[in-house]
């Protein structure tokens, strides 16, 4: 039995070594743009380029590509129901109280104004510290 | 033979599924808190070392990479390089418990615990002495405490399967053992590909 009647999919060095360093400059732009204030849009970037870096690693280091669809079948289901199981925790967590809630604004919301209005001094202080921390 | 492959590898990616969902339970923990306390886990990232952990990173990076190659290399029946790239990967496991070890000791010189005894002082630490935070840590230490427990486990694997690699056990028609144990390397690696952007940058 020969490789190819074994039907093993050798990956090529040089796909290997491209990955490594697609994956390492992914890691280095992930904490350059972390530097980047982007408001809101900080945590969904960083996110999304994990992402990437994940299905770099699932498709060429894992071999999903060549191996069995069973595999990938399995893989995405898996992705799937991690998803279900987080956003559905958060339709309560994040909404939690708002069933009875008559006012337009989420209570969390309303909550984190309050807190912000009780304690302003603090928040600006903790503010302020955070490059100041040198990090 | 090959039935008997695609069998074991398929086992090995439903065990993989189990360990997703070992550590999604612990991701929802943090994107709970995270849209609860936003203004907490923003300040807190800053508590952490992002030098340290783009160091992991890198390191835990390269040992993917260098375990993709023990694979190639025994598919070629190269039982040297073989043995070297998982040599290689040790090295990198170890480097990244070692530094995991200094973040760790730090943390507890300076009063940061999980839970009830966090009581943060030092001019680095004691700022972020913040409401909320003893809950940032807890997570923190306790994903990246079981994430510790499988590069544990993970250089033990591999240890023994350089050893057998060493003694002549695989081939290019036989290294099951050498590819199952990759599939669990690199998802050891993508977890961590999601904890540290999550807890060190943002």
């Amino acid at each position: 039995m020969d490789h190819a009647s074994h039907g093993h999919h050798i990956t090529p060095k040089s796909l290997l070594i491209k990955v490594f360093g697609s994956l390492i400059l992914l890691t280095i732009l992930t904490v350059a743009v972390s530097r980047v204030h982007l408001g809101a849009l900080n945590v969904p970037v960083a996110i999304a380029i994990a992402v990437v870096k994940m299905m770099l690693v699932v498709t060429v280091f894992m071999a999903v590509k060549w191996d069995n669809k069973v595999n990938a079948l399995v893989i995405g289901l898996s992705a799937l129901f991690v998803s279900i199981f987080l956003i559905f925790t958060l339709f309560d967590t994040a909404y939690r109280g708002d069933l009875s809630n008559v006012d337009r604004v989420p209570i969390s919301d309303q909550q984190r104004q309050q807190s912000a209005e009780m304690a302003p001094a603090d928040a600006g202080a903790a503010a302020s510290e955070m490059p100041a921390s040198g990090h | 033979m090959d039935q008997q492959f695609d069998a074991s590898k398929m086992g090995m990616w439903i065990f993989l599924v189990t360990e997703v969902l070992l550590f999604s339970g612990m991701f929802v923990a943090y994107t709970v808190y995270r849209v609860w306390h936003p203004e907490t886990f923003d300040l807190l990232s800053g508590a952490l070392d992002w030098r340290l952990g783009g160091f992991n990173t890198l390191v835990l990076l390269g040992s993917s990479f260098t375990v993709a190659m023990s694979i190639h290399s025994i598919q070629k029946s190269d039982k040297k390089a073989t043995v070297m790239y998982l040599v290689i990967t040790l090295i990198c496991a170890a480097a990244f418990m070692v530094v995991k070890y200094i973040e760790y000791t730090t943390k507890f010189e300076h009063g940061v615990f999980p839970g009830a005894h966090f009581a943060p002082h030092g001019e680095h630490y004691a700022p972020f002495d913040v409401p909320y935070a003893p809950q940032f840590f807890s997570i923190y230490f306790v994903m990246t405490g079981i994430h510790g427990v499988h590069v544990l486990v993970g250089m033990g694997v591999i240890a023994w399967i350089a050893i057998r690699t060493a003694k002549g056990h695989f081939d290019s028609q036989y290294y099951t053992p050498i590819e199952l144990t990759g599939l669990y390397w690199h998802l050891v690696d993508i977890i961590w590909i999601f904890l540290f952007p999550l807890l060190y940058l943002i």
